[in-house]
């Protein structure tokens, strides 16, 4: 541990020195040696991007976004201008040294050093036969801060002539129904720019306007600064529109790892039916990564949700959850539209929660991938219908990923609403069903297990092919209670009390 | 100027207190859990209580200055102040410490348990005690074959293992900021440099339902690869593994 807290000092040169690279020169590139880079190369990057270079490893089918081919010499974040085909090695260097967020590349900085790294570049660099570096940097201009009217200005310019929102949509989460391909064929999604925290080479507003002055080379992505372009824009509206991307960033869906226990809070009235229902926001939204179903048979290593916000409240006698999460396809089988944008089979998009038969006593709960045969678990299934049948909810009991079995959904109901790019579903259900042999009876104020699964069905997930959650926690919590104040003010009074005598008699012996 | 006693004792739980917060929480960055932080600060407290009243005369010295704060008629606007401020705040403690916890109820989970003797993988039963890697011998009789195993183990492992366990072996593979508990970092030097490759193999082999109830294997989304992998590329992937990391398997031989 002494080493992570050393570790820390000294990454924040290291990333200084690395953005001083990018951003004040190009030519601070050390000479890399091919044949150190060679052997790293052997060792660290091999099984991705394949021994010849064409991102074709062992690994490379299963990953999502796939490995770089780097005959090309094409990479996606470069500074270079946009009429400038390849990228600086200050831009190599960063992309291995941080690595890509989202996807199998990490960053290196811990395991190589600086000179590591130069290496490694300089042996990734024969695969296209690449020599020396463009040593052009894209036209940066005067920044403009960020204020409310650049902002107002960038949001124009983002729509007008369906500039950006042609394919980020509407709300800019990269919903906008297109089917775009990389150069290599590979289908490719517009970018949700309301979880910057997922963009691949940061969310810094000078990020932002590289992006859409330069374009992102093997993408549809394309550059604004192309004179060319009947939708060029100047230094200064690019500027813009990078601070209204910046400032479109969804906060309450960024996932806080402390937060494991989503908060039911009691309502006097009815449970809230509709998901648009504004009374839900005033209840604290929790959300959790979601992960591809990799641990049973059969496995998937793409799905598409990544991640799930839940809210959550409770009356006398009802539970409701709201489960809000972006998708991007709103997939509705039989639908012309859904089925254009289709990659594969088209299935419906599916939610699920679950939660334990019996409340655990100890800490021993039901196995997180949908239970085991000795603790079963009830998984409430909303499905959001076809052309043919409107949208639906199962009740499924579990007991393992290959033992289930549907039944009648008893008191529970779900109700859907899909706009611009993001799915909401409530679910209710009575807290006592009467049946505790199959459903779980909810108490206040206990610490309930609670998990999720997610089916995008544009992206052909069903039966075991979806995304989910481990274990969290759900709680009723219980309604405010006067016990605590008033043993605050017994203890006051008693020790008071207690104080005033002790004195008092003290001074009486006192002579 | 001597210290006066109270003062000496209250400095001395202070300094101590507050050591232990700049050595876990600052210097260890691992947050001392605060019942364990009461619980030592119980004993300390009973320590320096101890020494101080050693003997009369000290006893005296600790608790004149309380007694001159009762008794002492010229102390009378400390006296209301402190017998104010002292109820007042037991009643704040009090009430803080009775509001409902929302905070989720802690899981002590056993990471590394003990292995048990026997255990069925691939439909056969065997002797963890005795169950070495069939491969580990090439490392000197043949480095070259040894070479070309621990590649392939490097392709069974970024096809299977590196979603949650990394690229870099460090357990931050894509997939790992959403499981809990959190893959294994084998990078480190407590976790598979302590182990031996049988339990690697059992632990591989069986994922988390093969866990002892003390390591929670409910919540532990470690795969069975007994119904993914084949024998002899769980082996590899544990070849590759170490060579890797550049750590050692700990054998029985060097105990």
């Amino acid at each position: 541990m002494m080493a992570g807290g050393g570790l820390k000092k000294y990454l924040p040169p290291v990333f200084a020195a690395g953005f001083l690279a990018l951003y004040l020169g190009p030519a601070m590139a050390a000479p890399g040696d091919e044949e150190n880079g060679e052997a790293i190369y052997a060792k660290r990057c091999l099984q991705c991007h394949g021994e010849d270079g064409d991102g074709l490893g062992p690994a490379a089918e299963r990953l999502n976004p796939p490995p770089r081919d780097f005959t090309f010499g094409l990479y996606k974040f470069k500074s270079t201008p946009f009429d400038e085909d390849l990228p600086n090695d200050g831009d190599l260097l960063r992309m291995v040294r941080d690595g890509m967020p989202g996807t199998a590349m990490p960053g290196w900085s811990g395991l190589l050093n600086e000179q590591d790294m130069w290496d490694v570049i300089a042996y990734i660099k024969t695969f296209a036969e690449l020599e020396g570096e463009p040593e052009t940097q894209v036209d940066y201009g005067a920044q403009v801060a960020t204020s409310a009217e650049s902002i107002a200005a960038g949001k124009t310019l983002f729509h007008a002539d369906d500039r950006c929102s042609e394919c980020h949509g509407a709300e800019g989460k990269g919903d906008a129904i297109k089917k775009l391909k990389n150069d290599n064929g590979d289908r490719t999604w517009p970018r949700n720019l309301t979880k910057p925290w997922t963009f691949r080479a940061s969310n810094d507003p000078k990020d932002v306007f590289n992006r859409i002055t330069a374009g992102i080379p093997t993408t549809q992505m394309p550059s604004f600064a192309d004179p060319k372009s009947k939708k060029k824009l100047s230094i200064e509206e690019r500027w813009h529109v990078a601070n209204y991307v910046t400032s479109l960033a969804k906060t309450e869906k960024v996932v806080r790892p402390a937060n494991t226990v989503i908060q039911a809070a009691r309502l006097e009235g009815e449970i809230p039916s509709s998901p648009e229902d504004p009374a839900w926001d005033a209840a604290p939204p929790s959300t959790f990564f979601m992960v591809p179903q990799i641990v049973g048979e059969t496995r998937f290593f793409t799905a598409a949700n990544d991640t799930l916000s839940v809210r959550a409240l409770y009356n006398g006698d009802k539970i409701g959850l709201h489960l809000e999460w972006d998708d991007r396809t709103k997939s509705i089988p039989g639908d012309p539209k859904a089925l254009s944008i289709a990659d594969e089979d088209l299935t419906e998009d599916a939610v699920a929660v679950q939660f334990p038969v019996t409340l655990p006593a100890g800490m021993e709960k039901p196995y997180f991938l949908m239970g085991d045969a000795a603790k079963p678990v009830n998984l409430w299934r909303w499905s959001g219908g076809t052309t043919e049948e409107a949208e639906s909810v199962a009740m499924i009991d579990a007991m393992g990923i290959a033992e289930q079995q549907m039944r009648d959904a008893g008191g529970l109901t779900a109700k859907s609403s899909y706009k611009a790019g993001t799915w909401r579903v409530v679910m209710t259900r009575p807290l006592i069903t009467g049946a505790a042999d199959q459903d779980l009876q909810f108490e206040e104020g206990r610490f309930i297990p609670i998990a999720f699964f997610a089916w995008d069905g544009s992206n052909g997930e069903a039966g075991s092919h979806h995304a989910m959650t481990t274990w969290y926690w759900l709680l009723l919590k219980p309604s405010a209670s006067a016990r605590p104040i008033i043993a605050a003010i017994a203890v006051t009074l008693l020790l008071g009390a207690i104080l005033i005598w002790w004195g008092r008699s003290a001074r009486t012996r006192a002579p | 100027m001597r210290i006066p006693k109270l003062l000496q004792a209250v400095l001395v739980l202070a300094g101590v207190y507050f050591g232990f917060i700049v050595v876990f929480d600052v210097i260890l960055e691992a947050v001392i859990p605060s019942s364990l932080l009461v619980m030592y600060m119980f004993f300390v407290t009973a320590g320096v209580f101890m020494v101080f009243t050693y003997d009369e005369e000290g006893t005296r010295e600790l608790v004149a200055p309380i007694k001159a704060l009762v008794e002492d008629p010229s102390k009378r606007v400390w006296r209301n102040i402190v017998f104010v401020i002292v109820p007042l705040a037991a009643g704040a403690g009090t009430y803080v410490q009775m509001q409902p916890s929302f905070e989720a109820p802690l899981e002590l989970r056993t990471i590394h348990p003990a292995p048990p003797t026997t255990a069925k993988i691939y439909g056969k039963r065997v002797n963890l005690l005795k169950l070495e890697n069939p491969f580990r011998k090439l490392e000197k009789e043949d480095p070259e074959q040894f070479r070309e195993l621990v590649e392939e183990g490097a392709a069974v492992y970024i096809q299977n293992c590196q979603y949650c366990h990394g690229d870099k072996l460090d357990g931050n593979g894509p997939y790992a900021a959403g499981l809990n508990p959190t893959p294994l970092n084998f990078q480190d030097v407590g976790t598979i440099a302590q182990l031996q490759e049988s339990y690697l193999f059992w632990r591989i082999a069986t994922g988390g339902p093969g866990l002892p109830k003390e390591a929670a294997p409910w919540i532990s989304s470690m795969p069975v690869w007994q119904n993914f992998l084949k024998e002899d590329e769980i082996w590899k992937t544990i070849l590759f593994l170490y060579d890797y990391t550049g750590h050692s398997p700990r054998t029985w031989g060097n105990e």
